[in-house]
């Protein structure tokens, strides 16, 4: 057998347009693969020469599922610059903001579980490919299907009425925000008269936790073992307490064991981080300096943040971290699979959030809303997006122009992760076999499905949904190709 | 005032880009014309959980930009449910739309889709002159059909 070169292009059921490539050598072993990231867009460079103010307008054009999130790291760093730390915001203003993102967070992770990965795990992964859809899971699953869209369409209201509209609105402002909330827009969410109100989003976050625990314990083998790895983990955690901190906190990464390999200022990660890039990808691969590019990648986003925080500050969903964490004995959990677990505790935990701060009195406030201090030339902002880690860096001159911009993506720290997961998949389920089956194939793209990744964000576009596979000879010269 | 009691209209499109605001434009020129807002919605593009909104209504329109040529510059067509996927997060049709309408609410709103032929979609927040005929005699129809 000559060596052949399988192409999945593009990655579907992900935010964005990816290619994986797996190399076989003449024995049918799987000799290498990638997960390329095929799109460049460049808002870090475009940015330049803006006045810093537009950044949170402008940046989080990065993408249509979670503006939300690059407008809050935006509008953290950009609070800087008119000297104003993350600590020194109003009451108010902090509340508004911490509700949005946390809306967001909460519409995001159901966007990913219910029309997204459901269909991989209702229906198998040898399921046909025109039934692994959202249309699918509705037909055979209505009641899952409609809570899915609710749950959903509530993190969107919220993020409505704080922003003006569900993708691309405005509430941060340099040091504060524009607007607060009403009486009506609250009771709008706490009612339940024109949509399911907030205690009916926490009782559905507990019911789909438990649809997961059972799907646990009837497929551990298969979801304990699946794309499974050592790796590190980051996330911000919180500053005193090392609870799960989804805004504002302290960077923190375990090794797989649970040894702590970093704890820093949120501020400080330029001097704790590097960013490597490699001639197939677009997307970087940032790592902890000290510990250099081969061992200082961290996986991020859900499963991080559970194995990085020491506990949940909302008791709900404690309980259900409590419960996470029993099946690894409290060690990090490096199960990918298991990140769609993580990502419904933290529904639950949003939703308790944001039910707290339904109830705030102080989130009407009409005054305070926006303050200033003493203007700097930079500004860091970095929070604990739906994917992960997400970083803004800006650097302006005295005119207040932007001259400097870094972003790394949630998705840009998960780069190694996801490429690592491609390659032990590929390796179980591809290498000296005789037929390379579709189903094979979604394999793949189910490891790198569990990282939610925002390849859009991450570099930044959209792309088509159709899979091509191709096989091609070790010289390149087309062999086979199959189109889903 | 003309009431659009179970009657949703939903202008789909981006009016920074010429032409493809035509679905918005028919939407401002309804208000123009005595239609009651609340029920005209402005959409970027449909997502799943339109489906939700939509089974609340007993007439759902949607308006779009064609980018093809369309004999009178507009048509109007009545819509069933696709059970075709071509799902992406970002946009779903609005025959898809209707399908999973029906699948979880086992609802049947009757819908049309208004197809307006656009010319030009460059970074402006203006109509070419075609495409504002063609949205005149959509509207022109329109008002005179319904």
């Amino acid at each position: 057998m000559n060596p052949r070169k399988i192409i999945i292009e593009p990655v579907t059921r992900v935010e964005g347009h990816g290619k994986v490539t797996i190399k076989l050598d003449e024995n049918g072993k799987v000799s290498d693969a990638y997960l390329h990231i095929v799109e460049f867009r460049g808002f870090e460079k475009f940015i330049q020469g803006h006045p810093y103010w537009e950044a949170p307008v402008l940046v989080q054009r990065l993408c249509g599922i979670c503006p939300v999130s690059h407008h809050l790291a935006a509008a953290k760093a950009i609070d800087q610059l008119v000297g104003i730390d993350p600590e020194n915001l109003s009451p108010t203003a902090t509340k508004l903001r911490r509700l949005l993102h946390y809306g967001q967070v909460f519409q995001s992770h159901a966007l990913h579980f219910f029309y997204l990965a459901s269909p991989d795990l209702l229906f198998g992964i040898n399921a046909p490919a025109e039934k692994r859809n959202i249309v699918a899971v509705a037909s055979e699953n209505m009641e899952l299907a409609k809570k899915g869209i609710l749950m959903r369409k509530f993190g969107q209201e919220i993020i409505k009425a704080l922003a003006g509209k569900k993708i691309h609105g405005i509430l941060a402002v340099p040091g504060g925000v524009h607007k607060t909330f009403t009486k009506e827009e609250r009771a709008y969410f706490l009612d339940g008269i024109k949509i399911p109100n907030i205690d009916t989003m926490i009782d559905w976050s507990k019911e789909i936790i438990d649809f997961m625990k059972n799907y646990h314990l009837e497929n551990a083998q298969w979801i304990d073992n699946f794309a499974a790895y050592p790796s590190n983990h980051l996330s911000l955690v919180d500053k005193e307490t090392g609870a799960l901190e989804l805004y504002n906190g302290r960077l923190r990464s375990v090794d797989f064991e649970g040894n702590e390999l970093l704890n820093i200022e949120d501020i400080e990660y330029r001097y704790h981080f590097k960013e490597a890039v490699k001639p197939w990808s677009y997307l970087k691969f940032p790592y902890m300096t000290k510990y250099g590019s081969a061992n200082g990648w961290n996986r991020v986003g859900p499963l991080a943040r559970l194995n990085t925080c020491k506990y949940i500050t909302t008791p709900l969903a404690e309980i259900e971290r409590r419960i996470f964490k029993s099946t690894t004995q409290n060690k990090p959990n490096n199960m990918t699979m298991h990140t769609h677990w993580a990502r419904l505790i933290e529904m639950l935990h949003c939703a308790e959030l944001m039910k707290e701060l339904l109830l705030d009195n102080e989130l009407m406030a009409t005054t305070d809303l926006v303050r200033k201090g003493t203007p700097r030339t930079k500004g860091i902002g970095i929070i604990e997006a739906p994917r992960g880690t997400l970083i803004h860096e800006y650097h302006t001159d005295d005119k207040g122009l932007i001259t400097k911009c870094n972003l790394i993506v949630s998705t840009t720290h998960n780069n190694e992760a996801m490429n690592r997961g491609v390659r032990v998949v590929a390796n179980e389920i591809l290498s000296e076999k005789p037929e390379i089956t579709e189903p094979m194939l979604n394999q793949i793209e189910i490891a790198i499905r569990a990282y939610d990744p925002c390849l859009s964000c991450a570099t930044h576009a959209l792309g088509e949904m159709p899979l091509i596979v191709q096989l091609k000879d070790y010289q390149g010269n087309l062999i086979d190709e199959k189109i889903r | 005032m003309k009431k659009l009691d179970n009657t949703l209209i939903i202008g789909i499109g981006n009016n920074t880009r010429q032409d493809d605001g035509l679905g918005w434009c028919f939407l401002d020129a309804l208000v123009k014309n005595g239609f009651n807002e609340e029920k005209l919605l402005y959409k970027y593009q449909l997502m799943v959980e339109d489906t939700d909104l939509i089974a609340k209504y007993k007439t759902v329109f949607f308006v779009d930009a064609n980018k093809t040529a369309l004999n009178e510059g507009f048509l109007i067509e009545k819509l069933t449910p696709s059970k075709k996927v071509s799902f992406s997060t970002h946009a779903v049709p609005p025959n898809q739309i209707l399908n999973l309408c029906e699948t979880i609410y086992h609802k049947k709103p009757t819908a049309y889709l208004i197809k307006i032929e656009g010319y030009e979609w460059d970074f402006k927040i203006e109509l070419s002159k075609k495409a504002s005929e063609n949205l005149k005699n959509a509207i022109k129809a329109f008002i005179k059909e319904f």
